[in-house]
């Protein structure tokens, strides 16, 4: 069978679960409506992300209206009676247009979603192989290292981590992130999920590590590191693609709630979760600028969750991988296929 | 034959009706009961020496009684300073640096136990021993400031008679807020042999016409009438009885669920403010009947750092003056902000409306090209409770569309003031501040913002880092003299002097709310500017 054997045979799979196929094209009708903000926000309603109209009165459906009246109230959904300005209305008092906001807000959370699961992707990898291939002093330090994060709720951890550098921001060495820097969420949401994925990948490179295939490679002389790269990932590809999956969704949630609270995406970036935190209190006179971010929170990370559904029983219909969802946390053990 | 027994019984009913009637009239309500109110969060403490939050103060006013008080009244008359445990007002001598008192007598606690003259002295000592954020307030008493490093001794400065009950404080220099200062929660006198440690979840014993009864510290507390007021302590004429007997208050965090609460009959009155979503429904349904706008004695502002650039310039200053529109924070504020460009709000003494920068960006952009700052890079610092937090990011727009590169910071309401405060934080440059009253002086306002002695490396108020050795002197000398109409004068030249060298930019006074349930006499209700509502004026209809 050729290396393209059965990713061609997954996708075959893939093609016949319409379910999965079909909140794929949500994510990326959703992706592709925020990557259209620039455009949006420049052709069409002529202002941008973080601009306040707070004095400023428009023309909509035939008459002169305020983007915010004298009481705090802000203008509500014009849809294109102005043209396509404020087209969901204004987002509070300060008169932003919250159709350019959503937009721009859900590039901010999908830029960290993805980019935190990257790092947790690469990371968890790589130091699941580690402990994994190597086994003895190098897994007892990794795992325990490990442990320790585990201990702590990855809200909890977060949360308390978003506090601390929220302020100062992160130094290492002669590099600065400040604390209102995207990276500081990236790092923290990124960090957080490591040991998530580690245990399970070291799970199943050590069953993989008795296998045949790597003690033939051993044989023949192989290093630590071609036997990692060139026998054990590519056996782990497929989890590892699952699990990428699965962790922009998680990054995604846990971003939204750091953001929330106030310890996630500082001013004056906005994301998902600042527009809801900030929607809190208008939930009375404007429940749509709590609804709209909190429905597309809920859009973008069903659509990934189903889509890495469809996906795992694509690349590898045998093994059941279940997944527990533990106070908002994930982690994934193997019933058969893949040892413990 | 008629029954005459019939007719004289009907007549006597009807008579016993009229006088039943005229009895309970509408004019002095219903007494007794029990008050339940809310608040949004549980008071920093419920400790009379620790607590500078109006949560805490509102709390304690009618509880935790110091040698003078502030008058139970709304508005300028509630500014005024009168007697509570003292018999009359100080006597001043010996230059203004001598006040003599004489505790009233027969006065108790609500344990039984007799106030002596002599528990004021320990009360103050206990305010240095426990580290107390108003000890400040009472260093300049003679022997203060060596007890305060020494925690050992006694305060020299004060000598009392238990026997006459005659209390006399010398200061090291004449202090012509020396009278409020004693008016403040943090000099209630309490038992001499109350420990030194934070009593929050067992409250000491009450001079007050209520005492609190029992605390779940996070989730609520209670009162009781204080069982010596009425035979002991009512001789205090100035501070009122007391309508309802127990009063129970519970934390609900969200003020949403605290209007409905109100609107549902389950609680009575709430502390919290309304927030700005809600306040406009609220006051257009119940204004007059349940709900009232209130004027504490405060100030919202944006401070700037006149030590570093740009802010250094004073063309900077004023153009950002000149910048910031009143009326776009006002509705920021949903309404409840009334707008200032000065440092003394209305309704403290010293206030003279002037306004030196009504707004014009025109000219505010004209002052920028003059000055041309090299640096445009800025942080803005604000809290995250909104509004405060938006206020922040309109001022974040108005100083990019002067030209600068203003980025803004939002810190937890929780730490704010220690992080700006604290001047090892990088970046200070600029952000929002509100400044609550701690007595009704104007010396209040200029001596912690605008002082140079008041810049200090932790816990800094003069976020402006302002020194004017000229106006230094100038607070100073004010701050040794009695307030009079001669010294308002001088206040209200102050502020102008001050606002001329623009260390900061006010923008308004904000209002707070009073929402009661139907069955509480709102016109009863009174409105202390520096202690909020007044526990003791509740009164169900």
């Amino acid at each position: 069978m050729t290396a393209g054997g059965p990713w061609r045979l997954a996708w075959r799979r893939l093609r016949r679960n319409r379910v999965a196929l079909g909140f794929l094209g949500l994510f990326a009708l959703i992706v592709v409506f925020c990557l259209a903000a620039p455009l949006w926000a420049s052709e069409v309603a002529h202002t941008g992300p973080n601009k306040t109209h707070t004095l400023e009165k428009i023309q909509a459906g035939g008459e002169e209206r305020e983007v915010v009246n004298r009481e705090g109230r802000p203008i509500g959904p014009q849809w294109f009676e102005a043209d396509g300005k404020f087209f969901l209305g204004a987002d509070g008092r300060l008169g932003r247009d919250e159709m350019v906001r959503l937009m721009y807000g859900g590039r901010t959370s999908l830029e960290i979603g993805f980019a935190a699961a990257l790092l947790t992707t690469l990371l968890g990898t790589l130091f699941g192989l580690l402990a994994g291939y190597y086994g003895g002093w190098p897994d007892t330090l990794i795992s325990r290292a490990l442990d320790v994060i585990w201990a702590f709720p990855v809200t909890l951890l977060a949360i308390s981590l978003g506090l601390v550098l929220a302020v100062g921001g992160l130094q290492i060495g002669p590099l600065h992130l400040s604390g209102s820097s995207l990276w500081i969420t990236i790092l923290i949401i990124g960090g957080v999920y490591v040991p998530y994925m580690a245990r399970p990948i070291r799970g199943e490179v050590l069953a993989l590590r008795e296998r045949e295939f790597v003690e033939a490679a051993e044989a023949q002389g192989a290093g630590p590191a071609r036997i990692m790269l060139t026998e054990l990932l590519p056996n782990l590809s497929s989890t590892i693609v699952v699990f990428f999956a699965l962790n922009i969704a998680n990054a995604m949630l846990l971003e939204a709630l750091l953001s929330f609270l106030g310890v996630g995406v500082q001013a004056p970036n906005g994301s998902w979760g600042t527009m809801l935190s900030g929607g809190l209190d208008l939930l009375t006179s404007a429940p749509l600028l709590t609804y709209l971010p909190g429905a597309m929170i809920l859009l973008t990370v069903l659509s990934v969750n189903v889509f890495a559904d469809g996906l795992r029983d694509a690349l590898d219909p045998r093994s059941k991988v279940r997944i527990e969802a533990h106070s908002g946390l994930t982690k994934a053990e193997s019933v058969e296929g893949i040892a413990p | 034959m008629r029954k005459p027994g019939l007719v004289l019984l009907v007549l006597v009913l009807v008579a016993g009706s009229a006088v039943g009637l005229a009895a309970c009239g509408g004019s002095s309500g219903k007494e007794g009961g029990t008050l339940t109110g809310t608040y949004a969060s549980f008071p920093d403490y419920l400790d009379p020496a620790l607590s500078y939050q109006t949560e805490g103060w509102t709390a304690m006013y009618d509880t935790y009684l110091p040698l003078l008080t502030y008058a139970h009244a709304n508005g300028a008359e509630g500014s005024k300073v009168v007697p509570a445990l003292a018999e009359s007002m100080p006597k001043i001598s010996n230059g203004g640096k001598t006040y003599t008192l004489t505790l009233r007598k027969g006065l108790k606690y609500s344990d039984g136990k007799p106030v002596k003259a002599s528990d004021f002295k320990s009360s103050i000592e206990r305010l240095f021993k426990v580290n107390s954020p108003g000890s400040g307030f009472y260093e300049g008493i003679v022997g203060a400031e060596e007890f305060a490093e020494t925690k050992s001794g006694d305060i020299s400065g004060i000598k009392t008679d238990d026997k006459t009950g005659k209390i006399t404080i010398e200061l090291e220099g004449p202090r012509g807020t020396f009278t409020n200062e004693l008016g403040m929660l943090f000099a209630a006198v309490l038992p001499a042999d109350t420990p030194a440690k934070n009593l929050t979840s067992d409250p000491p014993p009450a001079t007050g016409p209520y005492m609190i009864t029992n605390v779940e510290t996070g989730r609520g507390w209670s009162y009781a009438r204080n069982p010596h007021w009425a035979k002991d302590n009512s001789q205090i004429s100035e501070v009122p009885s007391g309508h309802v007997d127990k009063i129970e208050i519970k934390v609900v965090r969200n003020d949403s669920t605290q209007v409905n609460e109100i609107e549902r009959d389950k609680a009575d009155w709430m502390q919290t403010s309304i927030s700005a979503d809600e306040y406009n429904k609220v006051k257009d349904k119940y204004e007059g009947t349940q709900f009232r706008v209130e004027h504490p004695i405060n100030l919202y502002l944006f401070w700037m750092n006149t030590e570093k650039a740009p802010f250094d310039d004073l063309k900077v200053r004023q153009a950002v003056n000149y910048a910031i529109d009143p009326e776009a924070l006002e509705r920021i504020y949903a309404g409840s902000l009334a707008a200032t460009h000065q440092i003394l709000p209305e309704g403290m003494p010293g206030h003279e409306p002037f306004d030196l920068y009504p707004h014009n960006m025109a000219k505010a952009k004209q002052l920028i090209k003059e000055a041309n700052p090299a640096d445009r890079n800025i942080t803005v610092w604000t809290d995250n409770e909104s509004p405060n937090n938006e206020a922040g990011a309109y001022y974040e727009g108005v100083l990019n569309e002067l030209g600068f590169n203003a980025k803004l910071k939002e810190i937890n309401g929780d730490n704010y003031y220690t992080i700006i405060g604290n001047e090892s934080t990088p970046d200070l440059d600029t952000g929002w501040l509100s400044f609550y009253e701690d007595y009704p002086h104007p010396n209040d306002f200029f001596q912690a913002m605008f002082s140079g002695e008041s810049i200090a490396p932790t816990g800094n108020t003069n976020l402006s880092r302002i020194d004017d050795p000229k106006l230094n002197a100038k607070i100073v000398k004010l701050d040794e003299e009695p307030l009079g109409p001669e010294q308002e004068a001088e206040y209200a030249a102050l502020d102008k002097e001050f606002m001329e060298l623009a260390p900061i930019a006010p923008y308004g006074t904000n209002t707070v709310s009073t929402f009661v349930d139907s069955e509480i006499d709102l016109d009863k209700v009174i409105f202390n500017p520096t202690f909020g509502q007044d526990l003791a004026s509740f009164q169900f209809k």
